[in-house]
């Protein structure tokens, strides 16, 4: 088990950007990516999000777990939402029937040229999500994350939360899993299977308390040496400097600009709805 | 004269839920340029003290305070942290708890950025200090990366940061490498020299003699036991609750023959008040197959191998120490050996049988093996649901609970304990849940037991008594001990199993593992006057003998000066 | 005699504070994805032990750290698992307003709190239900985010989720007061 952030796209194009713009860039992606539900816009947002990825040249090999699983979520995530909405479908556009090519048995649930696309877009929406927000954790300095977030305006007392976060990760896992061993030479077994999920929640307790009960009374001299070195009691610097470039600042209004057109190209054009290619029409 | 960097008079002070004040009636006065070892055993009001001097006491731990603490002349209640924090830097003893940075240069900034200090000032600062704690080489590494050693100069160098002119450290070499130790100790007397005050606490006094303080304060329940000149102090000390070099101890023992008499019964069964038991039998036959067998075991985390080949015959009937630094696989050696770990070449049986013929649990019924912490894995209500815990995992006979809980808690001395049975684990003393955990190991009835680091997070007086009681514990076979502390390990074992990085280099009984003094030093092990004198009078009866015990046979002449 | 007593309001934001939220966070983020109990009769959702964390550490430490430990361990988990931090934002936000109410329930379950450790453990557990059921609603906003229809929210999203962590809460939530109360007694703050 390895729960370390770890820095895989160090010395990247990406991570070679001022943090902020990494932050800010998944913030504007989100924004207008939710807004689009025309199938070719959002092949087009695909391509920027996945180019954008690329830069952070994050090994593929290193988080191909990551992506399996992403991928597999996001699958039934789509699948549950098409099967219980049956057949109502959002973003339609107006006047527009659902051309349907059957019913799935037993559920009765219509399938349909506009389900499809419906789900498609959620689905190539989500991945183009989570291809923008890959960076945040794998192409930013480890270090950097608080003064990051405070120069965004966060409170610096959160903003340092964050960094300690961060911080208290690899440790804690580390203790975790000696507790895990701990248990297992007294023959707990976590192998064991059982119907009742009351039972198999009470079963966590051996690990879950001792880990939980540690770290916090493990705190107390934590929280001394932030007082002792006078944290939270005024005015706080940060030693790194984060200054935006000329590339910078292009990724910014780049990012800035596509929620803008998102916006607007949402309210005077057909961009937030539905769009269902002729070809897959039925006859 | 100038004012003293630290004036307290007449400190009394008792915690908000405490009955009774944790310290009481202290004077002291600390000037610049001095250097004052605090010592004294656990409880005796030394991290009280600290607390009282750095101003976490009051501003951070409310109670009730009497007498008065003055900094550069001004009384702490007055001061603010952030004003103490410029002043006094106090390195706390755990520094994996001090670190707040992920990075290093994160961790040196800390201090300077939560005083508002100009990024160019902490810059500066960073590589200034780098310098002078010898961590340059650190620059741009992950904290959760780092050793031991590196983490206590690193949590040294965010204290140099803010340049303070008090030093605070608090028991910097527990955890400790010679090597690692001789720097730390090399930093801080340069400080003293550069007109810096310096506190010291610690119990291995042998060790902070290094430092060649000026004065030493010695504490105990809370009040001045002594405060003056280290040779002094050690007339006084007690050998028993505080670790001196040998020749202190045998000092005393010249000077006060009566004590003796007060020598408890032998920490190690050499010394003949061995318990009865077959552990007192150590020898094995050698026809018997051992319990333990490593051939060629290579194990690790992930891509990184730590152990590199290791063999190695552990005895039915034996205790045996797996000494070694920090970081070299002890422990590794035996989380593979309980299948904790995947071995990656090589085989290791148990009484004759490949390991992965068994499953943990059941190897846990032969090993009883005791973690490091004993917090780490104590979670029911009561010590009863705790100590059947095991048993029931193994699906033992639900009519022989009783029994079994009785008697783990009688091996380990617990049963005395007013309503242990219903007692919440967690809130027992540290002591009694490192015994609990003792007792855990034992209510699966192994022969052998296993165990990682007994004396971490003691002093010296409760890491010895708790090693008599682990020895006097009947019924047991075998104990294999893994540990860093180098008296702690000689004085107990029967044979010697000595690593440096994931491989073993020496493999035998105490006295033969020491003599080479060389590849003791590459070991990064420290050579302990204690290791001295029982070369020096090794010729008595071949063990390798505890400060106390020795000394009382040198004084007596019951051991012959070479 | 100086006697000192330093009245701490819920809403302090401290050291003690930003450690807590931190450690909160951290192990939500590292252990909620590690196990996962299907619960019966549900699809989508388990039951993550793991999520005790956030109604405890509200109801222990105040509704910040309980905000913060929902909020940026959830964010953190999905980071981990490759999910990405705001990808579903939303349900990060729902998890931080879980957090957040379990810490205000001291405020108003103030019988239940002044009594035994068992009444108090019982408390943890009400204020940490009550908390699952209320601030689970923000899901429902997927609505807007994704176009998911009502009823798949309210049958895929809520209800599993709000199942599954009732039944943690409840269990978990009054172990975790029991072992934690006396440890703190025992702290010397």
């Amino acid at each position: 088990m390895n729960f370390a952030p770890r820095y895989l796209g160090r010395g990247s194009w990406l991570a070679r950007r001022d943090p902020r713009v990494l932050v800010i860039a998944v913030v504007c992606f989100v924004l207008a990516a939710i807004q689009v539900w025309d199938l070719r816009i959002m092949l087009i947002l695909d391509l920027i999000a996945f180019a954008y990825y690329r830069t952070a040249r994050i090994p593929f090999r290193q988080v191909r777990r990551q992506w399996m699983l992403a991928i597999l979520f996001v699958s039934l995530l789509v699948f549950a939402n098409g099967i219980i909405a049956s057949g109502r479908i959002q973003r339609l556009p107006e006047g527009v029937e659902p051309h349907i090519y059957g019913y799935i048995p037993l559920l009765g649930t219509p399938v349909s040229a506009e389900s499809l696309t419906f789900a498609l877009v959620q689905f190539l929406r989500f991945l183009s999500l989570i291809a923008v927000g890959f960076p945040i954790a794998f192409a930013i300095a480890p270090d950097v994350f608080g003064v990051t977030f405070a120069r965004l305006g966060v409170p610096y007392r959160f903003a340092y939360a964050i960094d300690l976060t961060w911080r208290f990760i690899p440790s804690l896992a580390e203790d975790f899993r000696s507790t895990i061993d701990a248990q297992r030479v007294r023959g707990m077994d976590f192998t064991g299977q059982s119907r009742n999920p009351v039972a198999r929640v009470r079963r966590q307790i051996p690990v879950l308390v001792p880990t939980i009960v540690n770290a916090i009374a493990g705190a107390e001299d934590t929280i001394d040496a932030m007082d002792l070195r006078g944290f939270g009691t005024g005015e706080r610097t940060w030693f790194q400097d984060l200054v935006l470039d000329r590339t910078d600042k292009l990724v910014l209004i780049g990012f800035g600009s596509l929620l803008v057109v998102a916006t607007i190209g949402g309210l005077v054009t057909s961009s937030s709805v539905l769009w269902v290619p002729d070809a897959i029409l039925p006859r | 004269m100038a004012e003293p960097v630290v004036r307290i008079e007449g400190l009394t002070y008792r915690y908000r839920r405490a009955s009774e004040p944790a310290i009481r009636d202290i004077d002291l006065t600390v000037e610049a340029g001095e250097v004052l070892l605090v010592a004294g055993p656990s409880g005796c009001g030394k991290s009280t003290l600290i607390r009282a001097i750095n101003g976490l006491i009051p501003h951070a731990y409310p109670g009730e305070l009497s007498g008065s603490v003055r900094v550069n002349g001004r009384l702490t209640t007055e001061l603010r942290l952030r004003d103490l924090a410029a002043i006094i830097g106090t390195v706390l003893q755990d520094p994996a708890k001090q670190i707040v940075g992920a990075t290093v240069e994160a961790e040196l900034a800390f201090g300077p950025e939560n005083l508002g200090m100009d990024r160019t000032e902490i810059r500066r600062r960073i590589s200034d200090v780098a310098e002078r704690a010898g961590i340059r080489n650190l620059l741009g590494r992950e904290t959760a990366a780092l050793s031991g050693g590196e983490r206590q100069l690193l949590a040294v160098g965010g204290i140099l940061m803010l340049e303070p002119r008090l030093y605070v450290v608090d028991e910097p070499l527990a955890n400790l490498d010679p090597a690692s130790a001789a720097r730390l100790l090399g930093i801080l007397r340069t400080l003293a020299d550069e007109g810096h005050a310096i506190v010291i606490v610690e119990h291995r006094v042998e060790e902070a003699l290094d430092l060649r303080p000026d004065r030493v304060l010695y504490l105990e329940e809370g009040r001045t036991r002594y405060l003056g000149s280290v040779s002094g102090f050690l007339e006084i000390a007690d050998p028993d609750a505080v670790k001196l070099p040998f020749d202190a101890v045998l000092a005393r023992f010249r000077s006060d023959p009566s004590l003796v008499g007060t020598i408890p019964a032998a920490p190690g069964h050499h010394a003949g008040a061995a318990p009865p038991g077959t552990l007192a039998a150590p020898g094995a036959d050698p026809a018997e197959s051992p319990r333990l067998e490593f051939s060629g075991v290579r194990a690790g985390f992930g891509d990184r191998e730590v152990l590199h080949g290791i063999d190695a015959r552990l005895g039915r009937r034996e205790i045996v120490a797996v000494l070694g630094p920090n970081g070299s696989g002890k422990t590794t050696l035996f989380r593979t050996a309980m299948r904790l770990l995947k071995l990656t070449g090589g085989e290791i049986r148990v009484d004759g049988e490949p390991i992965t013929n068994r499953t943990v649990a059941q190897l846990a019924s032969t090993f009883g093996y005791v973690f490091q912490s004993p917090s780490q894995m104590l979670f029911a209500r009561t010590v009863r649901e705790e100590l059947t815990f095991g048993p029931r995992n193994l699906g033992r006979d639900p009519g022989t609970f009783g029994a079994i809980v009785t008697d783990a808690l009688e091996r380990t001395s617990l049963d005395v304990v007013e309503d242990i049975l219903d007692r919440p684990p967690l809130t027992l003393s540290f002591g009694q849940q490192k015994r609990l955990a003792l007792a855990i190991a034992l209510s699966l009835e192994p022969p052998t037991l296993i165990l990682d680091e007994p004396s971490a997070g003691q002093d010296h007086r409760t890491a010895r008594r708790f090693m008599r009681e682990v020895m006097a514990i009947p019924g047991l076979e075998s104990i294999y001990l893994v540990t860093h502390d180098v008296d702690l390990a000689l004085t107990h074992a029967d044979r010697i199993l000595l690593f440096r990085e994931g491989r073993v280099v020496a493999d035998g009984p105490p006295l033969e593992v020491v003599e080479d003094t060389d590849r003791w030093i590459a070991c990064n092990l420290r050579p302990t006057s204690l290791i001295r004198a029982n070369a020096r009078w090794s010729g008595l009866n071949g063990a390798f003998l505890d400060a106390e015990t020795l000394a009382a046979r040198v004084a007596t002449g019951t051991a012959a000066a070479p | 005699m100086t006697s000192m007593s330093m009245p701490r309001s819920m809403w302090t934001v401290d050291s003690r504070t930003i450690v807590y939220a931190a450690i909160g966070a951290a192990l939500y983020g590292v252990l909620v994805g590690l196990f996962k109990i299907p619960v019966p009769g549900t699809t989508a959702v388990d039951a993550r032990p793991a999520f005790a964390l956030v109604p405890f550490f509200g109801f222990a430490f105040g509704p910040v750290v309980g905000l913060f430990t929902g909020l940026v361990g959830n964010m953190i988990g999905d980071q981990i698992s490759g999910w990405g931090a705001l990808t579903s934002y939303n349900w990060s936000i729902a998890n931080g307003v879980v957090g957040l109410l379990a810490g205000l329930a001291p405020a108003y379950l103030g019988s239940m709190m002044s009594g035994s450790l068992g009444r108090r453990a019982a408390a943890g557990a009400v204020g940490g239900a009550i908390a699952v059921v209320i601030g689970f609603l923000v899901v429902f906003s997927d609505m807007i985010k994704d176009q998911m229809d009502f009823n798949a929210v309210l049958t895929t999203e809520y209800i599993p989720v709000v199942i599954g962590d009732l039944i943690v809460t409840i269990i978990l939530v009054p172990v975790l007061v029991y072992a934690w109360e006396p440890v703190k007694e025992r702290l010397g703050r």
